[in-house]
């Protein structure tokens, strides 16, 4: 069957494996369970192509000792652990570069096309807090054309299915939904459904309660809701396992370089599943975003050469890492800047520069050709004329949805991978390269992960009437929730609300942060969450409403910021991205530990049996759920602890 | 300044033309623009949006009849007049509303896609041209233990048409895509594909692959459009390339792959 049934109103969609979000993690994880002939579904919010991970420009770490010979998984795990601030699981961080220079040559037979060297062999340039130039490229714009190329493989292995299909006879598409189908059945075994424009509102848990026989005991994940946009229709899905691939939670900060879209969705889901979250006060300020729109200008520019300089045209990084310069860790260089600027150096009391002419037009035109493009349409600067002005800005979440290196979460049947999750390879602080890795690595092995834990394929009858009985109750309570934000007339705007949220978060919590500070920027935080409640939004249309899906995600970031800021206060050191002036030295003795963040009581969703007391609304913003912190030991291995110097 | 906006909304069929004054600054791209609309002004407003740093293809809209990015589009700069694109007629250059180039900014949906809502249209048929020219990697050989060497001068070639972010600017452009009916269409069997032109960017998408050097060197990929809907459908207008916000040219790919075909004496008809 696989297909959809529609008693009580609400189609539900069954798949062997569920994947939210299309981005690099998501796109290769399903071409691993597909590949495993498991019926895979990917659930996204925008097209696949669309996803944040288009964004990504500088490229891809990988110790192929192509550009300098010498290189090796171990230098890039020292380099990751101590660019972490020594918070990273050295036994995950090797995972990760060991597989790197695998996944990169797999990228490469999958069709990307990386930029070469004289030699024909993959191009390699220098990226900060590496020791040497293992960072591979495709232009400036490597992470589009990885995800093209994921996509792509997808798309054949999608035509595959529909030639199989063909025989057996027509499969009927369904209007007016977004949904493209690969094929009924596919007799080689896996397939992929797309489900684009779906926004996942809640994940379904089935838990002992629920009295069905099962090797599972205990509680599992087994689906999640849906919002059509294109209709507003509520879908419901049922599964055997369910990746969480939603990215990061950039759009929470004023300053980000991130898409749009980027409001770390699945934190919030994994969360409200009772689900913790790891390291989230680590947030990464990428040094150099474009001032003005804060459009990320790669660290590939500081990579080929560019310079940062002040209002006293000084290379100003000599004061803060003369040896690595402008190739210090990204942690180091964006404070250097927001320093400069703070103390009088900068420009308009805002950016500094960077500066690309002494490479000369050929150079920028080759290898940066994106970044020329960025600065003329946003900024009106030519860089081979002029220097860009750029600020520091959010650009990514170390901290996410925790889990172990089979990337599965404490609750059964959950995953999470990419930049939602925390594994964690990247500790306290990212180092550039390392994320694109991160997606395309840790995205197979999730897949893989969930494929062994899945070693047959039994899409429908798979399903117990437990698991469908849970969807539909979630669906009518997620229905219930979204029809009182719809029947809401006045009260609190949405997109006032959300600019006050980002606007604090930057302030009390962005580069530099302090103690008495953020306690004060909670308060105002948990104010702030209170008025969600009261949230209205005008528009009440079921085709496309953007606004009631921005409502949505609204909450989602509540959640979030709560976890940032409480994670932060509670850290008393400053170690990599988290840097307080209160506490200006790393703290190996008290610290040395990731913070796990969760929600416990009677609001965090444990019980799935049996009709919620409360109304669904009224537990938004004025939880009962207590947030509890806790910490756990950091896995150290070979590379001892040492102070930080570059 | 004024926004001129389409509006429609799919459930009734009803159009209009919305105009909404809009404090322009330096800076304000069309894309911030309507998100200005959405927060202040009128929260019913639909477009499509991911990056706004013109890398996702998200946001590809007809502003000032003439198919761009809204997220790289100045509104400063239209209202002076600049970025004007010199094109050959298309649907979307067909007078639907006074505007004031001055004053106003003119914005409506893609042309040649079907409307679903404001300034959303559907793109599903653009994905199913995209899917019809099979747009996988299939390399010549086993897959070498390390990876296959190019030169980077193919890869600088390659890059021309890897640049495409799928916006579809190019199919909205083009005067030959959302024609419908064309002749030379009996043939190609009965799975009841859409006889339509494919278009500048999935036959773009189809080049490339054509040239990579790590695909076999035979016509496979040229004989895959080999008939009006694919190669031999492009009348040469040049929208497609004038308007792309990558760079891209698809006709250069187009004449380049007709040229070989000729070659080897293999055109339809």
């Amino acid at each position: 069957m696989g297909g959809e049934e529609t008693e009580s109103g609400y189609p539900i969609h069954i798949h062997d494996v569920i994947i939210i979000g299309a981005g690099l993690t998501g796109l290769r994880a399903a071409i691993e369970t597909v590949d495993a002939g498991l019926d895979t579904a990917v659930i996204s919010k925008v097209h696949p192509l669309r996803s944040h991970s288009v964004a990504a420009q500088g490229g891809i770490n990988a110790a192929l000792g192509n550009a300098r010979a010498g290189d090796s998984w171990e230098d890039h795990a020292f380099d990751t652990v101590k660019g972490s601030d020594y918070l990273a699981d050295q036994d995950a961080v090797e995972l990760m570069c060991k597989n790197a220079p695998g996944a990169v040559i797999e990228l490469e037979h999958f069709g990307t096309v990386f930029s070469r060297l004289q030699d024909g062999r993959i191009a390699q340039r220098p990226f900060g807090g590496g020791m040497f130039p293992r960072t591979c490229y495709a232009a400036d714009r490597t992470g589009h054309n990885i995800l093209h190329t994921l996509y792509e493989q997808l798309i054949g292995r999608e035509l595959e299915q529909s030639k199989g299909s063909e025989v057996s006879g027509a499969s009927e598409e369904s209007k007016g939904s977004k949904e493209s189908k690969g094929s009924e059945e596919s007799k080689s075994g896996g397939k992929i459904t797309f489900y684009e424009e779906f926004f996942v509102t809640s994940l379904v848990k089935t838990g002992i309660s629920s009295g069905e026989k099962g090797p599972e005991q205990g509680e599992r994940c087994v689906g999640c809701t849906c919002i059509n946009l294109a209709d507003r229709t509520l879908h419901g899905f049922s599964c055997r396992a369910l990746l969480l691939a939603t990215g990061g939670f950039g759009r929470l900060f004023t300053r980000s370089t991130n898409a749009l879209i980027n409001t770390g969705d699945g934190a919030s889901l994994a969360l409200r599943a009772g689900v913790s979250l790891k390291d989230m006060e680590f947030v990464q300020f990428h040094p150099t975003t474009l001032y003005g729109t804060n459009i990320l200008i790669t660290e590939g520019a500081r990579g080929e050469g560019g310079y940062l300089l002040n209002n006293k045209n000084e290379r100003f990084m000599k004061d803060y890492a003369p040896k690595s310069m402008e190739l210090a860790p990204r942690d180091i260089v964006a404070r250097s800047i927001q320093q400069e600027v703070d103390e009088g150096r900068g420009f308009d009391d805002k950016y500094v520069l960077l500066d690309l002419r002494h490479l000369g037009k050929d150079k920028i035109m080759e290898r940066l050709p994106g970044i020329r493009l960025i600065s003329m349409d946003f900024a009106g600067v030519d860089p081979i004329e002029e220097p860009i002005p750029v600020q520091p800005g959010q650009h990514y979440s170390m901290g996410g949805i925790a889990v172990g290196n089979d990337l599965e979460t404490e609750l059964p049947g959950l995953y999470a991978a990419g930049e939602c999750s925390c594994v964690s390879v990247h500790g306290a602080n990212r180092l550039g390269g390392n994320s694109l890795l991160e997606t395309v690595v840790f995205g197979k092995l999730a897949g893989q992960a969930i494929s062994k834990s899945l070693s047959f394929s039994s899409a429908g009858e798979g399903v117990r009437s437990g698991d469908k009985k849970a969807v539909l109750e979630k669906l009518s309570e997620e229905d219930e929730r979204v029809k009182a934000l719809l029947a809401r007339d006045s009260g609190v705007k949405m997109a006032g609300l959300r600019d006050e949220l980002k606007k604090l978060m930057f302030e009390y919590f962005g580069v530099f942060r302090e103690g008495k500070k953020m306690e004060e920027g909670l308060e105002k935080l948990l104010e702030l969450k209170s008025r969600y409640t009261e949230v209205y939004i005008e528009n009440k249309s079921a085709v496309f409403n953007q606004a009631l899906i921005y409502a949505l995600e609204l909450r989602g970031l509540f959640d979030i910021a709560e976890a940032v800021a409480r994670g932060a206060i509670a850290r008393k050191e400053s170690r990599g991205s988290h840097a307080r002036t209160d506490y200006p030295d790393r703290d190996d003795e008290n610290f040395l530990s990731h913070t796990i963040y969760r929600l416990e009581g009677p609001g965090a969703e444990r019980k799935i049996e049996g009709k919620p007391e409360r109304k669904p609304e009224e537990k938004v913003g004025k939880p009962e759920e207590k947030p509890v912190l806790e910490y756990q030991p950091v896995r150290l291995g070979k590379f001892p602890v040492k102070e930080r110097v570059y | 300044m004024k926004l001129k906006v389409f509006r429609y909304d799919g459930e009734s069929g009803e159009s209009r033309y919305d105009s909404f004054e809009i404090e322009s600054g330096p800076g304000m791209t069309v894309l911030s623009a309507l998100f200005k609309i959405q927060e202040e002004l009128d929260d019913s407003l639909a477009f499509r949006y991911s990056c706004r740093g013109a890398v996702c293809g998200s946001c590809g809209m007809l502003i000032n009849k003439v198919p761009r990015l809204a997220c790289r589009t100045q509104v400063e700069g239209l209202l002076r007049g600049e970025g004007q694109v010199k094109l050959r007629p298309f649907p979307g250059m067909e007078e639907t509303v006074d505007w004031d180039p001055e004053r106003e900014v003119l914005v409506e949906p893609l042309p040649n896609l079907a409307k679903i809502k404001d300034l959303i249209v559907d793109m599903d048929k653009f994905f199913e041209f995209y899917r019809a020219v099979e747009p996988t990697f299939k390399p010549a050989s086993e897959a070498p233990e390390k990876e296959r060497l190019m030169d980077q001068e193919a890869v600088s070639e390659l890059e021309k048409c890897t640049n495409c972010v799928l916006c579809a600017s190019c199919v909205g452009a083009c005067p030959i895509s959302g024609k419908t009916e064309r002749e030379g269409k009996e043939e190609r069997g009965g799975e009841g594909e859409t006889k339509e032109f494919l278009g500048p960017a999935a036959l773009a998408k189809l080049y490339r692959f054509h040239i990579d050097p790590r695909e076999v060197e035979d016509d496979s990929r040229l004989m895959l459009a080999n008939d009006k809907r694919g190669w031999w459908g492009c009348e040469f207008n040049a929208n497609c390339k004038a308007v792309c916000p990558k760079s891209v040219p698809p006709i250069l790919g187009i004449g380049k792959a007709r040229r070989e075909i000729q070659k080897l004496g293999k055109e339809p008809e």
